[in-house]
């Protein structure tokens, strides 16, 4: 009976935490998107721009983020019924913008007017129990051109 | 050449449903499909434990893993009761029953596989008089007569099978544990209508024997007092809970016109002074 309890106390907890969590990232992740979109990051492998002031260097971006309680249930609950992982759809969206927001940050210090040959890493770190996820790592990378 | 990020527009990568809806779908799903095919295997099951032998219980290797070391002869009294209920239910020939005395504090009173009832002192002190004592004698043998031993093993191997194939394939603990969890409520829906179904037989015997059925309030209304305000919810319990039984046997009551006295027997006084000694005794070897 009490772990009935516990049950329903974790899931209601990290529906609220996660749902909060969720909505104040994608708050900022679009505020930051859009301060940020000066710096186009595109995923051509040559240099698109070829003047002789530019340096160019890497630059990289990395987030883990860790999924809640209420996620990975209704993720396991898809595992059996199969269909869209909803749960981890919007872990993943958030995780990728905001490697690249980390990355195009690193960017902005170095004056930077573009990122090219940008490329993105998953995995998903600390496999627990019945090889759950317990978050998901991304990294994005790519090769900023500043003015010297 | 140019370049630019375009603004991408919210959501297409996400879904726009709210995740309590999927929530619930998902999970009444998940109950649902638990609960349906444990009901359906324990169903199958029951219209064949019963056509075990009876004599085969006793074969069985669990049945040959509970001994009976600590249990001691029956005294007089008990010797007495037990048999007065017993001759009430006519059993069939084939079931035989073995009634097992514990001295333990414990209170409790169980039938198991091969006809074997076990009564604790505990719970026989806790009573006072031997319309209390016949309910818990004829709960018990109604439990054999149903088969209800048996069936309820092959309830624990059909749930502990499906399980089993469930959680394998699920994969994840939380899934795991709530699939646990419906399984079990759903055997202890099947239990618990063992418990009435007792209940029921043991009123009717109390009535036969004793022209009333107060001994079975006596006995709930003990329970009553050990359980206390414990929080408890019946749907994961393996009995009903008090209230239910009471309300129950209450119905049973009025449904039957015979108002004869329903004063009851007490213990004998020898066979208070034995309990005391009883208790004594295990006070000492702790």
């Amino acid at each position: 009976m009490y772990d009935l309890i516990i049950f329903i106390v974790l899931l209601a907890l990290g529906y609220g935490f996660g749902r909060y969590a969720e909505s104040k990232h994608y708050k900022s992740i679009i505020k930051r998107e859009k301060e940020l979109n000066k710096i186009p990051a595109v995923a051509t492998r040559i240099p698109p721009i070829r003047r002789q002031d530019l340096n160019s260097q890497l630059v990289a971006g990395n987030v883990v983020i860790s999924i809640d309680y209420f996620k990975r249930f209704i993720a396991g609950l898809r595992n059996i019924f199969g269909g869209r992982v909803t749960s981890y759809e919007t872990l993943l969206d958030r995780a990728r913008r905001e490697a690249i927001l980390r990355m195009k940050e690193e960017a902005e210090k170095l004056n930077a007017e573009l990122v090219f040959n940008i490329k993105l890493e998953t995995s998903s770190i600390h496999k627990g129990r019945g090889n759950s996820i317990g978050s998901v790592e991304v990294l994005a990378y790519g090769t900023a051109l500043y003015p010297s | 050449m140019d370049y630019s990020n375009p603004e991408l527009p919210e959501g297409i990568n996400t879904s726009k449903e709210h995740p309590l809806k999927e929530f619930f779908i998902l999970t009444a799903g998940i109950l649902a499909l638990v609960f349906i095919v444990i009901s359906t295997l324990i169903l199958l099951v029951d219209n064949f434990a019963d056509k075990i032998p009876f004599e085969l219980e006793n074969e069985l290797p669990v049945t040959s893993i509970i001994k009976y070391e600590q249990a001691e002869k029956l005294p007089p009294y008990l010797e007495k009761v037990t048999h007065k209920v017993l001759k009430s239910f006519e059993l069939p020939e084939e079931i035989k029953i073995t009634f097992h005395y514990v001295n333990d504090d414990t209170v409790n009173a169980f039938a198991t596989l091969g006809g074997h009832i076990v009564l604790y002192r505990g719970l026989i002190e806790k009573l006072k008089h031997e319309e209390e004592l016949a309910m818990v004698i004829a709960h018990e043998i109604a439990h054999i007569k149903y088969r209800h031993p048996i069936m309820s093993a092959s309830h624990g191997i059909v749930v502990g099978i499906v399980l089993t194939a469930l959680n394998s394939t699920s994969g994840n603990s939380i899934v795991s544990d709530l699939m646990g969890t419906t399984g079990t409520a759903t055997l202890m829906k099947f239990s618990r209508d063992f418990e009435y179904q007792a209940d029921k037989d043991a009123i009717n015997s109390l009535i036969k024997l004793y022209g009333h059925a107060e001994g079975a309030l006596g006995l709930f209304k003990v329970f009553e007092e050990e359980q206390g305000n414990q929080l408890n919810f019946e749907f994961l319990a393996t009995h009903p809970l008090t209230d239910n039984r009471i309300s129950q046997t209450t119905r049973m009551i009025n449904a039957n016109p015979n108002k004869q006295s329903h004063t009851m027997r007490a213990y004998p006084d020898s066979f208070k002074e034995w309990l005391k000694i009883q208790k004594e005794k295990t006070d000492e070897s702790k």
